[in-house]
């Protein structure tokens, strides 16, 4: 349920984004359109997933669509905070070596675990740092929005992280990740309020 | 509404100006002086060469978002067309800015 609900505000944010790419031509707008309907895919994807596995609990047979819908949000998370990481890299014309390396993902099914989630951190981190930044030039409510946002995503990865030892974590992260969207439905709700 | 600006010959730097910030920039200026601005404070608000100047405040009036108001001096305002378009450039420059990203 709290991947649904987080599906229908990475759509928005795309969305937001993709009319905001239409008017201005500006390419970063457009990875962010594509990195939020990612996201907003594999979320979609995840839940659908998950919600089958819990409704059908009685057949065996539907518990590898865990590893489906995780793998499967995975990489797009992957690509969505790879793309991202991309675009602040671009803005700030300093495209590395680390940001090209996107492509060699194994396509194999696998369950959540510490070297999938350690990547997703990596790039969550980058990209905190990045809104860290704008919000310490900008200091505005909506930079301050979505650097809580990432920072949240980042929280949450690091809880699924310690979820692979200790299993106690994984509300605490969905309940992470949850705020993390929620954040970015508000910086969008304050930007599209009536003048 | 406004063109597409990056089919321009030379890729602009970060330090450039993109046509439709320029577009943008000049409608902000009008609109802050209560929707009656004179050419000079266009200019000098935009930061712009007389050329220039000229050049687009001709391409924004036959984009329909700026008119001429003026009896006996030039003077420019925005149309409702105008008032939209800052509208919604607003929203879409705050929703990027908030990402960090430049419009």
């Amino acid at each position: 349920m709290m991947e649904l609900i987080a599906f229908v505000i990475a759509i928005a944010v795309a969305y937001q984004a993709l009319k905001a790419y239409n008017l201005s031509k500006e390419k970063t707008l457009l990875y962010l359109n594509l990195s939020f309907v990612l996201i907003g895919a594999g979320l979609l994807v995840d839940g659908l997933a998950s919600l089958i596995v819990l409704v059908a609990r009685v057949h065996r047979g539907f518990l590898y669509l865990f590893s489906v819908g995780y793998t499967i949000n995975f990489l797009a998370q992957v690509l969505a905070y790879g793309l991202l990481v991309y675009a602040y890299a671009r803005q700030a014309r300093s495209l590395t070596a680390t940001t090209e390396a996107l492509a060699a993902v194994p396509v194999l099914f696998f369950e959540r675990n510490a070297v999938t989630e350690l990547i997703l951190i990596f790039f969550l981190v980058y990209i905190a740092i990045q809104t860290a930044t704008n919000y310490s030039v900008n200091k505005n409510t909506n930079s301050m929005l979505v650097f809580g946002a990432f920072t949240s995503l980042s929280i949450a990865h690091v809880f699924f992280l310690i979820y692979t030892v200790k299993p106690l974590f994984y509300p605490f992260a969905h309940i992470a990740q949850l705020f993390g969207f929620l954040l970015l439905l508000a910086m969008l709700l304050r930007v599209n309020r009536p003048a | 509404m406004i063109p597409d600006t990056q089919g321009q010959a030379a890729k602009p730097t970060a330090k450039y100006r993109s046509q439709l910030r320029i577009y943008v920039d000049m409608m902000y200026v009008i609109q802050r002086e209560s929707n009656q601005a004179k050419p000079t404070r266009i200019l000098y608000g935009a930061n712009l060469s007389h050329d220039r100047l000229v050049k687009y405040l001709e391409e924004l009036e036959s984009l329909g978002v700026i008119q001429e108001t003026g009896i006996d001096d030039k003077v420019y305002g925005l149309t409702q067309k105008g008032i939209e378009f800052l509208n919604n450039f607003r929203r879409v420059e705050s929703f990027a800015s908030a990402f960090g990203f430049r419009i």
